[in-house]
């Protein structure tokens, strides 16, 4: 039985440089493509002469949309609707990373933490952008919750600075680790299977079935997870308490 | 673990920037605006539909309402009129009646007057009959035999007695 973790182990399929910085590509970056090309193809023929009375797949995308919008006003108010677009690319972005990871022989960029840390960090700057630009300086009020007796404050700056810069750690870390379980987990399982053979391997077989199953819905939780972390965190940011 | 292998960490974050940074440039431009567009498209289509629908529905109950109000004066017209007619007819058929009734009343009266006058003439006609055949009568067997007294006298009881004979 082979390493479980080895499925995410990159491998440079292109080396390639820019201004000295190593931009090979690997199957992370391939997969990245093939995610983007997917989620655009899918928007495509979803919205491919749409029409008032919607085809199947116009339906899926737009009970998607309308769903991330409902999501980005109760969370973010109207003036969310500004990020609407990142909001939502981060939301397909991640759900088909997921779905699409769950393709054998696939990769699964999610389970890539710098990946994820490189949303997060997106979405923590938007949230600090939006707090700057919509508060002025009054932002850094952020860091002294209303109703802080004044000699508090000392200790509930260090606090609330920590809580800010863990909201973008947990959420990277949060899919990642999803992801990574789920994988590991199935990969496990799944060495049973050839570990039992023909006699016992299909009692793991139904059980990797069951896994799947759940990865699939895993996959729409966190991506679910991640986007409306991320209004909650923007969303506060806009609001300011 | 392989995703903390720091060798891969630059192209990874470049990688994801552009990746990410494409896929939002073209879903922001080409596929979110059409799919807000046709969800509000449809909201603003549902509503109209929906605020038309009330709409006709009000519509629908006034000229109901409308249509039963006429129908109710039509129907006390009718019924006025009916109601006008049988009148009429029953005051026509009074009217009938009583001049039938005096039309009745006049025949009989006549019919009874030209009786009472028909009976008082045959009377007369009789009793004038009866005094010339008397007369007759008694210049043939008396003309010879009889003094005028007698003539008188006879004459007299025959007269009389014709009248007792034709007193009705």
């Amino acid at each position: 039985m082979g390493n479980p973790l080895e499925h995410f182990e990159l491998h440079t399929l292109i080396p390639l440089r820019l201004f000295g910085l190593d931009i090979s590509i690997n199957q992370a970056v391939v997969m990245m493509w093939v995610v983007c090309a997917a989620v655009v193809l899918f928007f495509w023929v979803a919205t491919r002469g749409s029409r008032l009375v919607p085809t199947r797949l116009q339906s899926v995308a737009e009970v998607g949309v309308e769903f991330l919008r409902g999501m980005i006003m109760e969370n973010m108010g109207e003036a969310g609707m500004k990020l609407f677009p990142f909001i939502a690319t981060l939301f397909f972005f991640i759900l088909f990373s997921n779905l699409l990871g769950l393709v054998p022989g696939a990769y699964t960029i999610t389970s890539q933490v710098m990946v994820n840390a490189c949303l997060a960090f997106a979405v923590f700057l938007l949230s600090v952008i939006m707090g700057i630009v919509l508060h002025g300086t009054h932002y850094l009020s952020v860091f002294v919750p209303p109703g802080t007796p004044w000699w508090l404050t000392p200790i509930m700056i260090p606090v609330e600075i920590i809580s800010q810069l863990a909201r973008p750690v947990t959420l990277a870390v949060r899919l990642f680790a999803n992801m990574t379980a789920g994988h590991t987990v199935m990969n496990v399982v799944l060495g049973l299977v050839l570990l039992g053979g023909v006699t016992l391997g299909w009692l793991p077989l139904g059980f990797t079935l069951a896994l799947y199953l759940l990865e699939l819905l895993v996959a729409f939780i966190q991506a679910y997870v991640f986007t409306v972390l991320a209004t909650v965190y923007i969303g506060a940011a806009i609001r300011l308490h | 673990m392989p995703q903390f292998d720091l060798h891969y960490l630059s192209t990874l974050v470049f990688w994801s920037i552009v990746s990410f940074g494409i896929l939002l440039f073209v879903l922001r431009r080409f596929a979110f605006p059409v799919i807000l567009r046709m969800l509000e498209e449809r909201e603003k289509k549902i509503r109209n539909d929906l605020d038309q629908a009330e709409r006709l529905k009000l519509e629908a109950q006034l000229l109901l309402a409308q249509y039963e109000a006429k129908l109710k004066s039509i129907h006390d017209q009718a019924r006025t009129i009916l109601e006008a007619a049988s009148k009429q007819a029953l005051l026509q058929l009074e009217e009938n009646e009583q001049r039938m009734e005096q039309e009745a009343q006049r025949m009989l009266a006549e019919a009874r007057s030209e009786i009472q006058r028909d009976q008082l003439q045959a009377v007369r006609e009789v009793r004038r009959a009866a005094v010339d055949l008397t007369l007759l009568a008694a210049e043939k067997v008396l003309s010879r035999s009889l003094t005028g007294a007698d003539h008188r006298r006879l004459i007299d009881e025959a007269v009389q007695e014709t009248a007792r004979q034709t007193e009705p």
